[in-house]
């Protein structure tokens, strides 16, 4: 216990990487559930890895350009958020462009997209040793190297998004819904997905330029298909996410604390329990349930 | 605008440029109750996607005899076509037929919850409001999805194949709602069906669509009930 009080303290070491991390946590599934109720849980996969090959990108520009980057420079990551930022957003774009269109099925899309970012991300890293050691980091975790700057920026960004994503969701829900009536009611159909795809993008790309894309596309996911388990109304499915993704992460960061395991890892490890325990729970209580009802 | 509430004039709709329906012309006055008939495959639903501005039109013009912007048309679609994914209870889903008058950024108020209820109940299922409604039967979805048009406050209601694969007892109570509707309230009805069933008494105007092409007759020229169906299933009825 004396490490959950040591974590708990205001002066502790690591309090913005706590914060961040619990930001994560709970920002992701608010924008996940949209993933999971669109059923397009591959591209919560495939963009934290555009974001990734958005960052390798972006570090082998400025090292082309400027120079060799230096690990936790404030040019670095702020290098960093801009590839991230414009291949997330650029890639989703295009993505909701083919969707509409009907250029083939999500699946190859996603499934293309996938490929193609996690190759792009080798190739500019193998050009670029320095930006190969950051990435290494980055997909383990990078959040102990958060500071109070970028723990600032993230909060005004995350804060922007529940904002939106709060206003916006009764047209965020019928166009998920039911999109004919959306546009029987004269509704922007497209405006709005494209609106939702730009919340997505920002969150990804600050989601992996903090906790890496594997904590991300956790964080998108799994919280988000736990509470589909158990909400019975859209409130309860979106608040339920959020708070369990908050709930996670903050043990999950007890836990690489304590255990001294990889942070990322950890936080998806502790939400995966969670989920496993929920559906088990869930299937047995209906079939006693259906048992009882004969 | 145009005196009747919809004038399809010299109409060809269809997809990627292949029309699937030509050179349809009909009018619907206010009050009529309509059925588009006709077989699997003929264009029934692509002809009411196309009124509701869901298929766009190949040639021709449709005249609305009601803003469209202001007050939307009640649309019923397939149930099946809604997915059961989203964890929304019966009353949230009528809510949504709100929307369509509240613009962006304002939530649903008490008003809108209030119409909701009543919608609800219009359709005899406010003791199911809570339930959530992907663990509704087919029959209930579709009352539901009835009140989430009737929220609209729409002119015209435009169903695409309400009754089908329910069972003989939700077809009647769904004939009734819609009976109700056009005869106590006056709304334009227009559904289509390849079954009328119970509410073939109700239908005033048929619309045939078949071979590309959309006819509309009065209901009085329509065989008796039992002919019905080998009418629109012609390759059932020789077997």
């Amino acid at each position: 216990m004396s490490e959950l009080a040591q974590i708990l303290r205001p002066d502790f070491l690591l309090h913005d990487a706590l914060v961040a991390s619990v930001l994560v946590g709970t920002v992701c599934p608010l924008v996940g559930v949209y993933f999971v109720l669109r059923r397009m849980i591959f591209l919560g996969v495939a963009l934290p890895q555009v974001s990734a090959a958005g960052i390798a990108f972006a570090f082998l520009g400025y090292k082309i350009v400027v120079g060799p980057h230096e690990h936790f420079e404030v040019s670095e990551r702020l290098v960093a958020v801009l590839g991230s930022v414009t291949f997330t957003l650029g890639v989703t774009l295009a993505l909701s462009l083919f969707e509409r269109r009907g250029r083939g099925t999500v699946e190859a899309r996603i499934g293309t997209t996938y490929a193609v970012a996690a190759a792009a991300t080798i190739i500019f890293l193998a050009k670029d040793p320095h930006g190969d050691a950051q990435m290494v980091n980055l997909l383990k975790g990078d959040i102990l190297a958060t500071t109070s700057a970028s723990l600032a920026t993230m909060e005004v960004v995350f804060a922007v998004v529940v904002v939106v994503l709060f206003a916006c969701r009764k047209e965020l829900l019928l166009v998920s819904f039911d999109r004919d009536l959306a546009v029987v009611f004269g509704k922007r159909a497209v405006l709005w997905d494209l609106l939702l795809y730009l919340l997505i993008g920002l969150i990804i790309s600050f989601g992996v330029m903090t906790a890496g894309p594997m904590a991300t596309f956790g964080f998108l996911v799994v919280p988000a298909v736990t509470m589909r388990l158990l909400a019975r109304r859209m409130l309860t499915f979106s608040l339920g996410a959020a708070v369990l993704g908050a709930v996670t992460a903050f043990v999950g960061f007890y836990c690489a604390f304590r255990f001294d395991l990889p942070l990322g890892p950890a936080e998806v490890g502790v939400a995966s329990v969670v989920l496993l325990v929920v559906g088990v729970t869930t299937r047995i209580l209906g079939a006693l349930g259906r048992w009882q009802a004969t | 605008m145009s005196a009747a509430l919809l004038d399809l004039q010299d109409v060809s709709v269809g997809y990627n440029g292949t029309p699937v329906l030509e050179h349809v012309s009909f009018a619907i006055e206010r009050r009529e109750f309509n059925a588009l008939l006709g077989p699997n495959g003929a264009g029934k639903t692509t002809l009411l996607r196309a009124i509701l501005g869901l298929a766009p039109l190949l040639a021709g013009r449709i005249d609305y005899g009601f803003d469209r912007l202001a007050s939307p048309p009640g649309y019923v679609p397939q149930r099946d076509t809604l997915d059961p994914i989203f964890p929304l209870t019966a009353f949230e889903v009528v809510l949504m037929g709100t929307y369509a008058k509240l613009p962006p950024l304002r939530p649903a108020g008490t008003v809108q919850r209030q119409l909701a209820a009543r919608c609800l109940e219009q359709v005899g299922l406010s003791a199911l409001a809570r339930r959530p409604f992907w663990a509704m039967s087919g029959g209930q979805k579709q009352r539901v999805l009835i009140a989430r048009a009737l929220a609209v406050e729409p002119e015209i209601m435009l169903l695409d194949e309400p009754t089908a694969g329910v069972d003989r007892q939700a077809e009647l109570a769904i004939s009734e709602v819609l009976a109700s509707l056009n005869r106590e309230h006056g709304m334009t009805v227009v559904l289509v069906s390849h079954n009328l069933g119970h509410i073939q008494s109700t239908v005033q105007s048929v619309i045939w669509v078949d071979e590309g092409q959309a006819v509309k007759q009065s209901a009085d020229t329509l065989p008796a009930a039992a002919a019905l169906p080998s009418l629109v299933h012609p390759r059932s009825a020789t077997r």
